[in-house]
């Protein structure tokens, strides 16, 4: 069998070659993990500054305040309050959350998990993190212009985002940060469909390939065509901030020849639906395999979970409707945007039926990524049935733009995302640095975060379904709305404490990278898929000889198994009965 | 267990264009979703306009986005000229040459295109109609200037052995890509 010879860049061995300019896929995730992780940092923070302000609306934040503020004695201003929840939507969706589930687990994932040696374009793999890199730069250098960043939220409507709303150069920086991170994703996503179409290990069909490669699959086809929806909506708003085009300035209709503003809104949720489940699809698939490898039992329906992950994708392109329900939208297709939201109930049912059939008597080990799992299986199904009331017209009209879609979409983008990211994390460590982090506080960790989460979400559905908007400086100076200052600062405690939490993981995490002397073996959660067969953590070249798959990914408690343990890795042979 | 669907019974080459072909593909369907995002917008705003162009704007001239077509329609021409040749003698250089030249005296059209515009009075910020000749065709020279980008590259790489026939193939995709959609731009925007 004349097996395809990848071509193989030399063992590096100066500092830049191994760290900073290097070809490998695992490097370049370890790279997008750190940058995702101080991503996370910095948004947090600038959480915290929001949930202080909202809590104690004219108090000084302290400590930090005096330095950050010091012409309102530490009090945060109302200009640097929509800068902050503009900067912290923004950086936490494209700077922490995707260089974290794709730019990392991606890489780092999909060549080990189908025995491939590396990406087919190793060296438009560093290009591409090199540009996340500048773009994280072009986006950080907005905070430092004189008007500040940009301030029109993360989805940056016109005219907020126009020369209108946000006449300072934050917002344009903005946009070309956007816009240089959408083609640093393209190629990424690029790079990803054809590494898993061409270099899957012989043996392997679609179907023997991990979930977790499916749902990074499936990101990267929505990566690759919806991104540069988005990179066609940024390119005119820069047009139109710096060469006077007026593509988006408001105006009635093309008679008297201006724009409409809201075209960028349709271009941006043409991308934007998407966006949430390229966000998403990682997570679900990495649960789907977690709950299986730890209830030690075959994924339930692993082919349908595959299948209907698929349809989600299909119609995820066809719903972004329902995020405008209150343009003035017609009738119509607001019906019909309503409709096949709704639709889009059935394969999530699947799925989630599937999870569940996965755990029903299984063997469970509570490991730390099997407790972040379960976590995201019970936020993420919180998150998922809040959207029913956001997808249905009647509802959303009074619901649109409360903290009940804040509380929402941190469920199911935020919590139940960052969940699987941190589950991802503890469970690919040993493969990746070689060590296990510790288990006793992993534990603390994730019930810190768990509690955490939901007094924050659950908080802001309740403050929202009471009418609380979601962009409001200080919301109290309406009467209705003083009666939620008590929730509003529970939910600023549940903030706090998750904060703290994730300063145990970082500290556990350090650690564990740095410090840890104990060494974890090939494979310590006795897993069978093709990345447990090799040494932790992966040796350069990861596999030798290219591993022949003879099996699926999930097989636990077969009676056919030969090998003596309750799993067998995919190079081994099913013994038929 | 799908046996078929992995593709290691093909020798190396073969699968080599495989790869190639898929990414290129993709890379495709990335671009078109770019300007298929322009056109859609350009299809509400025309559509949702009661005159067009919009009054007291003059349409321009067909002139020069026809010499415009033409030269971008030969440059086509003469990298298929180019790709024919490459298969018999791997040294001939002279249709890539001229179709860089081509790419050029494009470019150079749209600039005479964009002064032209601006002496009869039409601006980028001539309301939505400026807006979208001029941020459209800007879009696209940006792309046809990554087109040249890649044509020198294939130059340069032209003299190491294993340049293979479908990288020709491929960078041919990109020209050919971008000479429809100027030939769409040509259509809905100038035409008609």
């Amino acid at each position: 069998m004349a097996s395809f010879e990848q071509h193989m860049h030399p063992k590096p061995t100066t500092f830049l070659s191994k760290y900073v300019f290097s070809f490998d896929h695992k490097v370049i995730g370890k790279q997008f993990l750190w940058y995702g992780i101080f991503g996370l940092g910095v948004g947090g923070m600038m959480a915290l500054l929001i949930r202080w302000t909202l809590a104690f609306p004219g108090e000084a934040f302290p400590v930090l305040g005096q330095f950050l503020f010091p012409e309102t004695a530490g009090i945060v201003p109302p200009d640097v309050y929509a800068m902050l929840f503009t900067m912290h939507g923004t950086i936490m969706i494209f700077y922490a959350i995707t260089p974290i589930l794709i730019g990392c687990f991606g890489n780092f994932c999909i060549p080990l998990m189908i025995g491939a040696r590396d990406m087919v374009f190793p060296a438009l793999n560093m290009l591409s993190f090199h540009l996340a890199l500048i773009s994280f730069v072009i986006l950080l250098a907005g905070l430092f212009t004189p008007l500040g960043a940009a301030a029109g939220g993360w989805t940056s409507y016109p005219t907020l985002s126009t020369l209108v709303g946000s006449p300072g150069i934050g917002q344009t920086l903005w946009t070309l940060a956007i816009f240089v991170l959408g083609v640093s994703s393209t190629m990424g996503a690029i790079n990803y469909i054809t590494t898993i179409i061409v270099l899957r290990a012989p043996g392997m069909g679609y179907f023997d390939m991990p979930l977790t490669v499916w749902g990074l699959w499936l990101t990267a086809i929505l990566n690759a065509i919806f991104l540069p929806v988005l990179g066609a909506g940024c390119l005119l708003l820069i047009f139109d901030r710096t060469f006077g085009t007026q593509f988006f300035l408001a105006g009635a209709a093309a008679t008297n020849g201006v724009g409409d503003p809201v075209l960028f809104q349709h271009v941006f949720w043409i991308f934007g639906h998407p966006e949430v489940y390229i966000l998403i699809l990682p997570a679900w698939g990495m649960v789907s395999d977690m709950l299986s490898f730890f209830s030690r039992k075959p994924a339930f329906g692993a082919k349908a979970t595959a299948l209907a992950m698929t349809s989600i994708t299909i119609l995820s392109t066809l719903v972004y409707g329902h995020h405008m329900f209150t343009t003035q939208m017609s009738p119509l297709l607001t019906q019909s945007f309503m409709t096949l939201t709704m639709t889009i109930s059935i394969p999530s049912a699947i799925f989630f039926a599937n999870w569940l059939g996965t755990l029903w008597k299984g063997s469970i080990r509570f490991t730390s990524p099997m407790l972040f799992s379960l976590g995201v299986v019970f936020v993420f199904g919180l998150g998922g049935l809040t959207g029913l009331y956001l997808g249905t017209v009647t509802t959303d009209l009074y619901l649109h733009d409360t903290y009940f879609v804040v509380g929402h979409f941190h469920y199911t983008m935020a919590a139940s995302v960052l969940l699987g990211g941190f589950a991802a994390i503890y469970f690919w460590m040993p493969k990746m640095f070689g060590v296990l982090m510790n288990e006793t506080w992993a534990k603390i960790h994730f019930w810190g975060s768990m509690a955490g989460l939901n007094i924050v979400f659950f908080g802001m559905m309740l403050v929202g379904y009471a009418g609380m908007h979601r962009r409001l400086y200080n919301p109290f100076v309406y009467e209705f709305l003083e009666k939620t200052i008590p929730i509003n600062t529970w939910i600023t405690y549940g903030a706090l404490l998750m904060g703290a939490s994730q300063l145990i993981f970082v500290v556990s995490f350090i650690h564990a990278v740095f410090f840890k002397k104990e060494k974890a073996g090939a494979n310590p959660w006795e897993v069978g898929t093709l990345e447990w067969t090799i040494p932790s953590p992966a040796p350069h070249y990861n596999f030798d000889k290219i591993p022949v798959v003879k099996c699926g990914p999930h097989e636990f408690g077969n009676p056919s198994l030969t090998s003596g343990r309750d799993f067998q890795y995919q190079t081994e042979e099913l013994v038929k009965a | 267990m799908n046996k078929e669907a992995s593709l290691d019974s093909l020798n190396g080459s073969i699968k080599d264009q495989y790869i190639s072909n898929i990414s290129t593909i993709v890379t495709l369907i990335s671009f078109t979703m770019l300007f298929a995002t322009l056109f859609l917008g350009y299809a509400l705003y025309r559509l949702t306009a009661e005159t067009w162009p919009p009054m007291g704007i003059e349409a321009p001239s067909l002139g020069l986005p026809i010499i415009s077509t033409i030269v971008i329609f030969l440059s086509s021409v003469s990298y298929w000229m180019f790709e024919k040749n490459f298969e018999i003698n791997k040294e001939n250089k002279g249709w890539l040459w001229i179709t860089s030249l081509l790419g050029f005296a494009f470019l150079g059209t749209q600039v005479t295109l964009w002064s032209s515009l601006k002496a009869s009075g039409l601006y980028s910020s001539s309301g939505i109609f400026g807006s979208i000749i001029f941020g459209f065709t800007w879009i696209h020279a940006a792309h046809i200037l990554m087109g040249i980008g890649a044509l020198g590259w294939l130059a340069i790489k032209l003299k190491m052995d294993d340049m293979k026939l479908m990288t020709v193939q491929n960078v041919g995709k990109f020209w050919h890509f971008l000479g429809i959609i100027w030939l769409i731009m040509f259509i809905t925007i100038f035409a008609i």
